[in-house]
């Protein structure tokens, strides 16, 4: 069949009109072999510019399209649609970036005109080799993974279950409820935690879309948004293959390990003990059954909390601690009422609505504040000594029976292997990164996972919970039973003749998405979980592997016709 | 196989005597692991029954080791590394095999292996002290003349008759320091600064202290043996060091830019030796043999008309810059591809010049370990920012040497 190539340039209103001589760039084009036709138009991604478009690419047969307008990531979608409607294979056509890459970037107009001709010239060139790539369809899968039991995950995972979703709730402790399952009250209102998890805890494993899989851990996750492929290990060994269409990554936090700052005096000096260590000897269920005691079993008649231990080691705030350390003082205070609380802070954060009011109540039940810097706990006359540099700058020294350590929030352990399993990123700080902090907040990099709660960074139980329904809610609004996927067609293949076996492709695989046939001695591509990326293609000396839209012939007539 | 021994430990040697000269005792060592079942085969360069040529023989019979065995040949017809990639390329070795190297063969074997071309399980790797050898053609002019010839390289333990890429070789030994990190190997045999008819046993891995535990021989660390061959080879090292930097910087103003590349390369007849005797290029197809560097008749036509003219056959300076950047990470200065090209175009010495700044850049060194992935196939996030910061073409590491 005739090579019959149509060359359009978009206007994008004044953009590129004023900044390159479109005429000029026509009649440069307009007679290379191939082209029958060489328009412009003011804007081709409006309705009357695509249906221009479209009638077109039927009325003069065009076998292949090249439009020159702005960058791919904004319209290349726009244009292939247009083919298709057209009748066209989407991809026989061509975006040459005219705006972003000349129109904008450059102020003289002829030299703007020049480079414009080289990348109309340059995706004329390319285009005639594309090949008619074939979309497929495959089936979605609605169910989903929740990684984590503690509130966020177990909100995410109630909310997704009411929607009639199967949902695997993988938790590697042998019971549910996460942090907050240790803690006596919950501030601000002080009512018992276990009031508020309980009932949640109940409604999981009663829910017959929840399965519930404790002491179980994800080692692997292969495929794509719809349609992952999740390998889970149950401590002990027992391996299961779960299927399903969405994450919520919900690992939640630890305690920062307060060890490592000899200053702090932890571990050393008696009766110095974490926040965490705290609130359990308050809990009911725990060591000393609720009581607050000394070492010697006598109750502390003066308690120091120090905030902040750990914020300038891992460079930000907890969030918080200020709010927790607040609400420690109204434990002392109600068991222990004459027993005398200071805190030790360097700034309060009180950040939202009900706080304020819960700081002033807590500071009216006779508990001291004392701003202070280069805090350190060393053992005391008589108890524990809390040095410190006072807001005047002059050392000072108070004597307390006890210290309580408000420690930053980390990431639970194991989240720099569970990054790398789900192929996610992490922040410098190590929490798990969000697609965007405002626009995305529970989004991640991958399409169909999803962070809720302190997997993303230090935050309250409410916050969690916003987050849980959050990402709950994004999952129920795409992940719809019945709607299909269509998985990238853009992809790598490796020839069999070519292959050597040598695995560098494996290597720069960044989706596991190939494996190597021990049989054939040669390495293979899944379709289904390559997502184009070109590494492979790139990687292997022998050309075996292949991108099948940026092959060589297309890069190389691309690059010839560009630097000719 | 196993890592290079922990740091630390110290390099120890045995002796080892009972030939008249050194290579006989070499043989008679490599009889004797036979002997012992230490090994069940060796492979080894075998004197061709013409005496004209030494190619790699997968030897069990004991009598063709005594008769033939060349464990240091003149020339190296064929790269060690493809003659255990030939062996092993399958699938693991189903019983113990030694192989006997240069130092550069053990090195691209090292390199095969991490490509995925050999199977190291049952291989012991033995690698020997190398004075170079003569270019192959040479000697295949005149076989007689050249074993005179290479008789006076070993005696002189280097000489002007060896391979250009030979005589600024400066890794023609096995690893100098301590912990015996450099290159992996299981077992070494020292020629250097040592009474001819005796060789030094150095062990490098587990495997080779055990088979010298086996033969009841005790290596020691210090002893005068040892040090007059870590002296001798230390003190050549640095010579040769020193005769590369002046040779390659010699090298680089004839080829550097694009005309005396171009110049370089005018020669080449596309026959492609180079590519087929390089041990580190193992596809299976060259891409540029493939089709798809065959493009159509108006292609070409457009070609001329853009630059003039176009020389066929097309792409030669191409699959020379191509096949360079895929192999001069690996590149073990190895200088087969030079011995192979019939138009005596220095490819070694421009390759190996190119392949040493590589390497450097990257922080890379072929053979050096198992585990050290090829710097292409693996992504480190400060090395973007190493480009964005640097000066063109100089890491920070270089950079800050320079001061």
């Amino acid at each position: 069949m005739e090579e019959k190539i149509g060359v359009y340039v978009c206007e994008c209103g004044p953009n590129i009109a004023e900044k390159v001589d479109i005429e000029r760039v026509l009649a440069a084009v307009s007679s290379i072999e191939g082209v029958a036709v060489a328009e412009r138009y003011k804007l081709l991604c409006s309705e009357e510019g695509k249906k221009f478009l479209k009638e077109n690419i039927e009325k003069h047969g065009l076998t292949h399209l090249v439009v020159a307008a702005c960058s791919p990531k904004q319209h290349e979608l726009t244009f292939m649609n247009v083919c298709e409607e057209a009748g066209l294979n989407p991809y026989l056509f061509q975006l040459a970036n005219i705006r972003e890459q000349c129109a904008w970037i450059i102020e003289d107009k002829d030299e703007a005109t020049e480079k414009a001709i080289r990348y109309v010239r340059a995706a004329i060139s390319r285009v005639r080799y594309h090949i008619p790539l074939e979309k497929k369809e495959i089936e979605a899968n609605p169910d989903v993974l929740v990684i984590g039991a503690g509130v966020a995950g177990i909100e995410a995972s109630l909310l997704l279950a009411s929607r009639a979703r199967k949902v695997y709730l993988v938790e590697r402790e042998s019971s549910i409820g996460g942090k907050v399952k240790g803690f006596a009250q919950l501030f601000p209102r002080m009512e018992s935690a276990s009031a508020l998890l309980e009932p949640k805890i109940k409604q999981v494993v009663e829910n017959k879309n929840i399965e519930l899989m404790t002491e179980s851990e994800v080692e692997q996750l292969l495929g794509f948004f719809g349609n992952f492929v999740v390998t889970v290990r149950k401590k002990g060994g027992e391996e299961r293959e779960l299927n399903v269409g969405a994450v919520v990554v919900a690992t939640g936090l630890q305690e920062f390990d307060v060890s490592g700052l000899p200053q702090y005096g932890y571990g050393k000096v008696d009766n110095v003990y974490t926040a965490g260590e705290f609130e359990r000897m308050n809990s009911p269920d725990g060591p000393t059954q609720g009581k607050v005691l000394l070492k010697d079993g006598r109750a502390p008649r003066s308690v120091a909390i120090i905030h902040c231990v750990g914020r300038q080691e891992k460079g930000y705030c907890s969030r918080v601690c200020c709010l927790y350390s607040l609400k420690l003082a109204q434990y002392l205070k109600s068991k222990i009422p004459e027993v005398q609380v200071c805190q030790f802070y360097s700034d309060l954060c009180l950040p939202g609505k009900p706080y304020q009011r819960f700081y002033e109540e807590t500071k009216g039940k006779g508990v001291d504040f004392i701003r202070a810097e280069k805090v350190e706990i060393s053992e005391g006359e008589g108890g524990v000594a809390v040095n410190y540099s006072s807001e005047s700058g002059r050392l000072e020294v108070r004597n307390f029976d006890m210290v309580i350590l408000a420690t930053a929030m980390e990431p639970a352990h194991g989240s720099a292997k569970l990054a790398e399993i789900l192929n996610i990123g992490r922040g410098v700080e190590g929490f798990f990164i969000e697609e965007h902090e405002k626009l995305g907040p529970v989004s991640t990099s991958l399409e169909g996972i999803y962070i809720a709660g302190c997997a993303q960074g230090p935050k309250g139980i409410s916050e969690s919970i916003v987050q849980a329904e959050a990402a709950a809610g994004k999952i129920l609004a795409s992940l719809v039973p019945g709607r299909k996927l269509e998985p990238e067609v853009k992809v790598s293949e490796i020839s069999e003749a070519f292959c050597i076996g040598c695995k560098t492709c494996i290597s720069v695989c960044a989706y596991n998405a190939i494996t190597f046939d021990e049989l054939r001695r040669i390495s293979v591509v899944n379709e289904v979980l390559c997502r184009g990326c070109g590494n492979c293609a790139a990687a292997c000396p022998s050309g075996a592997a292949r991108h099948r839209h940026f092959t060589f012939r297309q890069i190389y007539h691309e690059l010839m016709e560009t630097l000719r | 196989m196993s890592d290079p021994k922990k740091e630390g430990e110290g390099l120890k040697g045995a002796a080892f005597s009972g030939g008249k000269s050194s290579l006989e005792t070499v043989l008679g060592f490599l009889k004797r692991t036979l002997a012992e079942g230490c090994f069940d085969a060796l492979l080894l360069p075998v004197k061709a029954p013409g005496g004209d040529s030494f190619p790699y023989v997968l030897v069990q019979d004991k009598a063709l080791l005594e008769d033939r065995g060349s464990p240091l040949p003149p020339i190296m017809p064929v790269q060690g590394g493809k003659a255990v990639s030939s062996l092993t390329r399958r699938g693991k070795a189903p019983r113990k095999v030694a192989a006997l190297m240069r130092p550069c063969e053990v090195r691209a074997t090292i390199e095969l292996f991490k490509l995925a071309q050999v199977d190291l399980e049952n291989i012991f790797l033995i690698s020997i002290d190398c004075p170079g050898v003569l270019p192959v053609k040479d000697f295949a002019a005149d076989p007689e003349k050249g074993m005179a010839a290479f008789g006076e390289v070993l005696e002189k333990w280097g000489d002007r008759k060896v391979r250009p890429v030979c005589q600024i070789c400066h890794r023609f030994t096995a690893p100098l320091s301590d912990d015996g990190a450099g290159m992996v190997v299981d077992l070494h045999i020292g020629l250097l600064g040592i009474e001819d008819g005796e060789v030094l046993l150095i062990p490098y891995s587990p495997a080779g202290e055990e088979i010298l535990a086996k033969l009841d021989l005790v290596p020691a660390a210090g002893g005068d043996i040892l040090s007059a061959w870590r002296d001798r080879a230390n003190e050549l090292t640095k010579k040769r060091g020193e005769e590369r930097r002046r040779a390659q910087e010699e090298m680089k103003s004839k080829v550097r830019g694009l005309n005396n590349l171009l110049e370089t390369f005018d020669k080449c007849i596309n026959c492609h030796n180079c590519m087929r005797v390089c041990p580190v290029c193992y596809c299976r197809l060259c891409y540029f043999d493939s089709e798809a560097v065959k493009h159509p008749p108006d292609d070409y036509l457009r070609r001329a008309g853009d630059w003039g003219s176009i020389r066929f056959l097309p792409d030669t300076i191409l699959f020379q810059v191509g096949r360079m950047s895929h192999m001069s990470l690996s590149c073990v200065s190895c200088g087969t591809c030079e011995d192979a090209c019939p138009m005596d175009i220095p490819v070694a010495q421009v390759f190996s010049l190119v392949a040493d700044e590589a390497q450097e850049y990257f922080g890379y060194l072929p053979g050096r370990s198992t585990d050290e992935p090829i710097p292409l196939a693996t992504y480190k996030e400060e090395e973007l920012e190493e480009v964005e910061d640097a000066p063109q073409g100089a890491s920070s590491e270089t950079k800050e040497k320079d001061g």
